[in-house]
């Protein structure tokens, strides 16, 4: 048997949910679909009203939009930047579990951290990528360091809240049964900070898609936001809503498609509820 | 069969008090408490509510530190059983217990056999969340005595179940500790579980607690909860409570 062979819960109406699925999700995106179009028409409205090079059309848009995925340039240049956030995000989220997990288990480790969290947590991203960018130039390590120190902080503190929500009991459990340390990460306190986990990667990687365009935008030549910025010195409007268009559904599809995914496979074992 | 048992738990002069951390109020809880369990001995702590059988337990268990007196127990391997079964839920019901296998030691293939001792084998792939108290309370027991413990402690083990299902869990706790020999302490406030299953039964009475009154229990095992001497020693036991 595997560990997906789950008895289902013995929920009673379970067949009345299955049955409209494929409707129901249709249903369920035509709202979307709707503004979407509302959306589109309605900035072709005032584009057709203004007649400025400075609102282009829907069709301008489109076409520089299609031009930048068709010659590759989206790709190379998306590759390159969520390379850097992920980089950046996975230093941000080995400390932050690390030193989130201290501060739920130690009061001196609260104590110490607290402020480091707390400061963090003000000081604005745009300062981190100008700092960053000054000391580290173009170096890789210029927009790693900044998105893992605008995003450790707000990972740290939803990561020490998660700690305090474990159940002691289970610690105990792992007391008495002499789990290894390994034994009790990875079993025990992951898992049971997964939810906490999830909700820091989601906070954390939209701080770290900010800042990351700025980084590049100040401090270096490839890139999303080295490209944002091209498209701005040559006052090429389209440019400018066809990448930052792009890269906000890229963004929207790892954020929704692939953490919800995780999620979903991580709470796999929780108990369906019909009510 | 197997060696003979040969932790010995023995608590000389164990002191423990709790300050309430909101009011700092003090609760004695224990004071100069001396107790010792021999080899091969279940002994059944009986007594009201708050009377200090589950801080005793987990002294033993080292999961409180006594503010006095010496507890020497060796470093037995432990089998715990809580009111609670304190199952990782993320996990099937066989990891939870290879898991404890693997810390202990042993071959975690030992998990199955466990499973079906206690009746489990079709819920061995399955998570904890979808079986029923007393399921989830029958892997926390196979758990524990999985990992071929030297000393086992059950604290309230069935005190959050129904009747019937305690009483079968009972008759295969009995059944689990004639396999083999080995050291326990029962922590419970029903008489007739404690008369049933322990070899002696001390009732634990006042704040800080002390014994109030010991019995032994000499039927032989197996026993039946049927059996009129254990009632009679249930009635003694109820009567010191």
């Amino acid at each position: 048997m595997t560990a997906t062979d789950v008895r289902p819960a013995p929920a009673a109406p379970a067949p009345a949910s299955t049955a409209p699925r494929p409707r129901r999700r249709l249903r369920g995106g035509l709202p979307a679909l709707a503004f979407l179009v509302l959306l589109c028409a309605a900035w072709q409205v005032m584009s057709a009203l203004l007649d400025s090079v400075l609102v282009p059309g829907v069709p301008r848009i489109a076409a520089e939009l299609v031009e930048i995925v068709v010659d590759g340039s989206f790709a190379e240049q998306l590759g390159i930047t969520v390379l850097r956030v992920g980089l950046g995000f996975a230093l941000a989220f080995v400390v932050a579990v690390a030193v989130g997990i201290a501060m739920g288990r130690s009061e001196l480790a609260r104590r110490f951290f607290e402020p480091a969290v707390l400061l963090g947590l003000t000081i604005p991203g745009l300062v981190w990528a100008l700092l960053c960018v000054i000391w580290f130039g173009i170096e890789l390590i210029n927009p790693v360091a900044a998105v893992a120190l605008s995003s450790a902080p707000a990972l740290m503190l939803t990561i020490y809240q998660g700690t305090r929500s474990v159940d002691p009991d289970l610690l105990e459990m792992a007391h008495v049964y002499h789990f290894s340390r390994a034994t009790r990460l990875r079993r025990l306190w992951l898992p049971a900070l997964a939810p906490s986990l999830f909700a820091g990667a989601r906070l954390g990687l939209s701080l770290g898609w900010k800042v990351i365009v700025l980084v590049e935008v100040f401090g270096m030549s490839s890139g999303v936001g080295y490209q944002l910025n091209n498209a701005f010195a040559a006052q090429n409007v389209a440019a400018v809503l066809a990448w930052t268009l792009l890269f906000a559904i890229v963004m929207a599809v790892l954020e929704y498609g692939v953490l919800q995914g995780l999620e979903r496979r991580a709470g796999r074992w929780r108990k369906a509820v019909s009510v | 069969m197997s060696a003979p048992a040969a932790t010995r738990v023995l608590l000389d002069g164990v002191g423990k008090t709790f300050v309430d951390a909101r009011s700092g109020a003090r609760q004695r809880v224990l004071a100069d408490f001396s107790l010792a369990v021999e080899p091969g001995e279940l002994v059944a702590v009986v007594g009201a509510s708050g009377t200090g059988k589950t801080t005793l337990l987990h002294i033993v268990a080292g999961l409180v530190q006594p503010d006095a007196g010496t507890v020497d127990v060796g470093s037995p391997r432990l089998g715990v059983v809580f009111q609670q079964p304190r199952l990782l839920d993320w996990l099937p019901v066989r990891q939870n217990v290879t898991l404890a296998l693997e810390a202990a030691g042993l071959d975690p293939a030992a998990a199955d056999d466990a499973l079906a001792a206690v009746g489990l084998t079709d819920y061995a792939g399955s998570y904890p969340t979808v079986l029923s108290g007393g399921q989830r309370q029958r892997v926390a027991v196979a758990r524990a005595f999985a990992v071929e413990p030297d000393l086992v402690l059950l604290d309230e083990p069935f005190s959050a179940l129904d009747e019937l299902t305690a009483r079968k869990l009972r008759l295969l706790l009995q059944e689990l500790w004639m396999q083999r020999q080995r050291t326990g302490m029962l922590v419970t406030h029903n008489p007739l579980e404690a008369a049933l299953l322990a070899d002696r039964v001390i009732v634990l009475a006042g704040r800080p607690a002390r014994i109030a009154a010991s019995y032994r229990v000499e039927a032989e095992r197996p026993r039946s909860p049927e059996d009129p001497n254990l009632f009679d020693l249930h009635s003694r036991i109820v009567a010191a409570l």
